[in-house]
């Protein structure tokens, strides 16, 4: 059986990451934005995206809009790589045959 | 599933992981309709619906120049007997109004994402601003020396025609080809009005372009429930 990446294989993270891939390349997400896209709270969004950064598969960066902080959290090459990599390995246990044609 | 791959670095991050607090989908199919279902619903929240981007503008058209043609008919006639104030007030006026639901609707959609698409919008936006700013000080400065008639098809064509530029542009900024296509068709229908002449080109745009930007946000809308059908 295709080893799953754990850090992805986990439904609060999966969801995360599969918000974050329909960013465009290059883009990057208010925290609150993405906190009400999740319907997450703060806290646990905050401790999923630990984990995606420390894997390396997000990028967080904090930043001013003139006085307020914001934090702006983005998939990283590496974290949209991962991705497309599960996605394809769960193509590829639902149908094996057609993994080849789909990307 | 579960287990970690075999190379050691990798096993180390499987071990970081706390397991326990975010269960795996419970099975392969549940797992990709999460990401479907997650990825689209992303991107109907983050893409504004394309009619409210379109359509605005088509209506400005077709009503502003529609009204232009009545009021200044081909051979110096007034088809309709409207006060000579009324057609560029009304064209002008749905214009804002079409540029104010843009900026709401873009804003609301787009306001809380940074980084590229954020910065070609923004040139994107420069370049209408300062492109129509550069070419419309010359014709203000010609058109003072011209007819009434042919002052207006100056202005008229000038700006249709950076119009159906500046979509073009647009169409290989973001390689979207309804915007593209409704460029190509604008500076199409544009040149046939030119010739056509004074009092007929505000009717060519009224029905061909403002037609022409509904029939796009019509397409681009199919496409866009296309793209996020989960």
């Amino acid at each position: 059986m295709t080893e799953l990446d754990p850090v992805i294989h986990a439904q609060a993270r999966l969801r995360v990451v599969a918000s974050l891939s329909a960013l465009n390349v290059g883009d990057k997400i208010a925290f609150p934005r993405l906190q009400e896209l999740l319907a997450m709270t703060a806290g646990n969004l905050s401790v999923h995206l630990r984990k995606l950064e420390d894997a390396g598969y997000v990028e967080i960066s904090k930043t001013h809009r003139g006085r307020t902080p914001a934090t702006l959290v983005g998939l990283s090459r590496r974290g949209r790589l991962a991705f497309e990599e599960y996605t394809e390995s769960i193509r590829a246990l639902l149908d094996p045959a057609q993994s080849k044609e789909q990307p | 599933m579960l287990a970690g791959p075999p190379s050691s670095t990798l096993y180390r991050k499987v071990v970081c992981v706390d397991l326990d607090d975010d269960s795996p989908p419970t099975d392969a199919a549940a797992a990709l309709r999460l990401i479907q279902h997650q990825r689209s619903a992303t991107a109907r929240r983050l893409d504004p619906d394309a009619r409210l981007l379109y359509w605005p503008w088509g209506v400005a058209w077709l009503v502003g120049f529609g009204l232009f043609f009545l009021r200044f008919s081909p051979g110096d006639r007034a088809l309709v007997p409207l006060p000579s104030w009324l057609p560029l007030t009304v064209l002008f006026v749905l214009l804002a109004s079409a540029g104010a639901i843009q900026a709401v609707v873009s804003v609301r959609a787009y306001g809380q994402v940074t980084g590229e698409s954020a910065q070609r919008g923004r040139w994107y936006g420069y370049a209408w601003a300062l492109g129509s700013v550069s070419v419309y000080a010359g014709l203000g400065r010609i058109s003072e020396h011209l007819p009434h008639d042919l002052a207006a098809l100056l202005w008229s064509a000038t700006a249709v025609g950076l119009t159906g530029a500046l979509h073009m542009a647009g169409g290989a900024v973001w390689l979207d080809q309804d915007l593209f296509r409704l460029g190509v068709w604008i500076s199409v229908i544009n040149v046939i009005g030119a010739i056509a002449g004074p009092g007929w080109h505000p009717l060519v745009v009224a029905v061909a372009g403002g037609g022409g930007i509904l029939v796009a946000g019509a397409l681009a809308r199919r496409r866009q429930r296309q793209r996020q059908q989960p």
